[in-house]
């Protein structure tokens, strides 16, 4: 039972959150207050909406280098669709969807139907996007204030409490799409396509699993998954600013890895990745509480993702020799 | 003799100017193994090739029980109920027995549009098969692929083939690397399949591991069938060998000195 515990890929990530918490507690009480605990989770899940949809991605073998362009660029387009009275909050929000979509079904083609590597195809695709970004507001943000009391604004990012616990509706869409994403990888056919997609991809085609379908939706689900995490954010700080998003690919990327899932494809957990969620972000809340500088959080960071790799190493050699 | 379930007609191969295949024949008959053999580059691998529908035939027709088919694919060919089993078995070693056996042919419970694997029927089937083809260790269903021995590997991709009703499985090299145990584990598979109804075309370098599994031997040399219907009941491994290399035992032993 403790065996089969410890072998699960998520073990690791919950033995270092649990101690994260506890270190950061015990060094500073004021770390899981609730004003503490409020902020963090504003931005961690506009961020871990990103690393959900990432994480099929990554386990049908692909990556996503776009997504924090995607984030700046997709509010842009609604802020300045909605402020030049071209059209209604909604419908620019439908349209910064779609057109976000349209960008990930153009990564998905590129990669599947010429075979070029995810990489180079959506590390272009993260500068055309951002360069349109920067082109289309002269680099200046868009405002988005205006949006105050909007029914879209309250539904997207309206705020409540909760005790003493300030939560935003963004909490409530991360645990949604926790919910139906985790459910998709693990209970689906599709699930078990998008597995074997990255496991194995000549021996999916050759069970009639459609690879490049599979793998197509999932670039247009992280394209649009940005593309909301950005207009959430972008309201809930009542500015789309073009350059947002910048370096988020990376962190996403290391989120998703440190919760497990493998960055050669073919395994996936959902459940880790929310803890890989955590952990980063409740590293770089909590080492600044502990009196560390903020510019020493990548030293961490990345000491962090050296050794989840080597953890999951062991833990993959230890589960093929069955030890 | 069964009655006859493929047959290969006057199938030429052309990769370029290079002819792998040269007007060949080959039939199959119902419930029956046919070992096939020849040295590297004797067109095996390319006939094998051309009937699961992995690369098309330059001409030539093929027949299942008669009918003419059309195999331009693998799906077409495990439409006609061929399954081939390669070296490595195209298994997804990250994905359990159970997710493997179905994978591309997954049972749905539930509405549809909720897309619901069956997670009891696949298990409580891969339990069945994998009783049925004669893994005699108690593995459970949910084990990942990546966790089993290479002839339980073969033992997992021929239960596959034997569950969607394959009439003909045709196994490439299934005891390459595999230790003598394992070996023998994996001889055992594909007799239990032919004894459930299925037929086979093995294909292994190791003429000794032909012999105690096949109901006849076919060879080809340089493109072209050389014989197709050696009794290994009647004939011996040397035989076999000469006709395999078109060389008497003193051009053998002229050849090797």
């Amino acid at each position: 039972m403790i065996r089969r515990l410890v072998a699960k890929p998520e073990f690791g990530p919950l033995v270092l959150l649990i101690a994260e918490l506890v270190v950061f507690w015990s060094i500073n009480h004021d770390f899981l207050s609730p004003l503490n605990i409020s902020n963090t989770l504003a931005f961690t899940v506009e961020l871990g909406l990103i690393a959900l949809a990432m994480t099929l991605l990554m386990t049908s073998g692909e990556f996503d280098l776009s997504v924090g362009s995607l984030f700046g660029f997709a509010p842009v387009l609604m802020w300045t669709l909605f402020n030049s009275g071209v059209t209604s909050l909604p419908t620019a929000f439908v349209i910064g969807l779609i057109v976000a979509g349209l960008i990930g079904l153009v990564n998905g083609v590129l990669v599947t139907h010429l075979k070029i590597p995810s990489f180079l195809v959506t590390l272009g695709m993260l500068l055309v996007v951002r360069g349109t970004a920067l082109f289309v507001t002269s680099g200046f943000p868009q405002r988005t204030w205006i949006a105050g009391d909007h029914w879209l604004a309250q539904l997207l990012v309206g705020d409540f409490y909760v005790g003493p616990f300030r939560i935003y509706m963004s909490l409530f869409w991360f645990i949604v799409v926790v919910i139906i994403l985790g459910y998709v990888l693990t209970e689906t056919k599709f699930g078990n396509w998008i597995q074997a997609s990255g496991g194995n991809a000549n021996a999916a085609r050759a069970r009639g699993v459609n690879v490049e379908r599979t793998k197509v939706a999932l670039f247009v689900l992280s394209a649009m998954m940005a593309a909301f995490a950005g207009i959430i954010s972008s309201i809930r700080t009542s500015a789309a600013n073009p350059n947002s998003g910048t370096g988020y690919e990376l962190e996403v990327i290391a989120m998703v890895v440190i919760g497990g899932t493998a960055l050669t494809g073919g395994r996936g957990t959902i459940i880790g990745t929310v803890m890989g969620i955590f952990i980063l972000r409740v590293m770089r809340n909590g080492i600044v509480l502990i009196g560390v500088p903020g510019l020493a959080y990548n030293i961490f960071i990345g000491a962090i993702i050296l050794g989840m790799m080597a953890l999951h190493s062991a833990l993959e050699r230890r589960h093929q020799s069955g030890t | 003799m069964a009655d006859e379930l493929i047959r290969m007609e006057n199938i030429s191969k052309s990769y370029g100017r290079v002819r792998a295949l040269e007007q060949v024949n080959l039939t199959v008959h119902q419930k029956e193994i046919v070992g096939l053999l020849g040295d590297n580059g004797a067109g095996k691998s390319t006939l094998i090739k051309v009937l699961s529908g992995a690369v098309p035939a330059t001409s030539g027709d093929i027949y299942i029980r008669g009918r003419k088919v059309n195999i331009r694919s693998t799906t077409d060919a495990i439409a006609n109920k061929i399954e081939t089993i390669y070296q490595d078995s195209a298994l997804v070693t990250q994905l359990s027995i159970a997710r493997n056996l179905f994978l591309g042919r997954e049972p749905i419970k539930g509405p549809r549009f909720l897309n619901r694997l069956d997670h009891h029927k696949m298990n409580q089937v891969a339990d069945e098969l994998l009783k049925r083809v004669g893994i005699s260790k108690n593995i459970p269903s949910s084990t990942p692929i990546g966790s089993l021995s290479g002839g339980e590997r073969q033992a997992v991709a021929i239960a596959r083939a034997m569950h969607f009703d394959s009439d003909l499985i045709i196994l490439d090299e299934p005891t390459n690397n595999l230790g003598v145990a394992e070996t023998q584990g994996v001889l055992r598979f594909v007799r239990n399949a032919r004894d459930s109804g299925h037929s086979c075309i093995f294909i292994a370098h190791n003429i000794h591991h032909v012999f105690q599994v096949v109901d006849r031997i076919v060879v080809m040399r340089r493109g072209r069938v050389v014989a197709d219907d050696i009794d290994p009941k009647k004939s011996s491994v040397k035989e076999v060998e000469q006709v395999i290399t078109g060389m008497s035992d003193e051009e053998v032993r002229a050849a090797v000195s």
